[in-house]
């Protein structure tokens, strides 16, 4: 495996790419190192994007429900809430 | 990255969102989903205060009511139809597998298409943190939502607002 040292935007060496990606992988409760130990930069970049779906969907199921409970319901009081 | 889980960024976002929502119910009789869901996108990109490339870009973005309207460049199409040759060496596999999956990352978070690889992965993790905590500040809302429908509304202080 040939390691580019290139200053294109695009190309990044491999050690670069792995410091990210551990970094990416402690942001993944199902990744923790400390059980999975080395995981692939794809593996873990496949995971990062399942993530992000999966929150940017339950973000979508939030705003549905929310969006019901606004039509039917008054908001005052909730600020003694927060 | 560390500032979404402090408890004072989750009450930054939910008193905003809360402010936002209470407006925009004032404007229109209902708000669907997909607006309420801009919404609350928007109120996260102004909480980040411009400091990431994704909460500019969401800022940056027109208001859509409908399917989203994209301007191409240049045709997207070919790029896709060169990828997909077969590639004869074995190791060359490697390589765009990787690639790929950062492509896919780089459509997943706003404004980083073309980025470059350290920087959409700061983005990256930003933007998971922000997720996470709009979920937390979403997620507790319906919930009070939900048990001010359980109690009696005249429970509340304050009048009852006007329908």
């Amino acid at each position: 495996m040939s390691s580019q040292r290139s200053t294109s935007s695009n190309k990044i060496t491999d050690d670069e790419l792995n410091a990210l990606i551990l970094r990416l992988q402690t942001l993944l409760p199902q990744l923790d190192q400390s059980r999975h130990g080395r995981v692939s930069a794809a593996k873990v970049l496949n995971e990062i994007c399942s993530y992000i779906r999966r929150l940017q969907k339950e973000v979508d199921g939030l705003s549905g429900r929310l969006s019901q409970c606004l039509d039917s319901m008054d908001l005052t009081g909730f600020d003694a809430e927060i | 990255m560390k500032r979404w889980r402090t408890k004072r960024e989750h009450q930054i976002y939910s008193s905003k969102l809360f402010q936002a929502l209470c407006r925009s119910r004032r404007t229109s009789s209902s708000t669907s989903a997909k607006e309420l869901h801009q919404t609350a996108d928007r109120v996260l990109a102004i909480t980040a205060k411009g400091t990431t490339r994704w909460s500019r870009a969401i800022l940056a973005a027109p208001l859509t009511a409908g399917t989203n309207m994209k301007k191409h460049k240049k045709a997207k199409v070919t790029v896709h139809t060169r990828l997909r040759k077969p590639v004869v060496n074995r190791e060359k596999k490697k390589l765009p597998v990787v690639e790929r999956k950062l492509k896919a990352l780089r459509r997943l978070v706003p404004g980083c298409r073309k980025l470059s690889c350290n920087n959409l992965l700061e983005e990256t993790s930003d933007y998971i943190a922000a997720l996470e905590m709009q979920v937390r500040a979403m997620t507790a809302i319906t919930e009070f939502r939900a048990r001010g429908e359980a109690q009696a509304p005249t429970d509340r202080l304050g009048s009852i607002g006007n329908m």
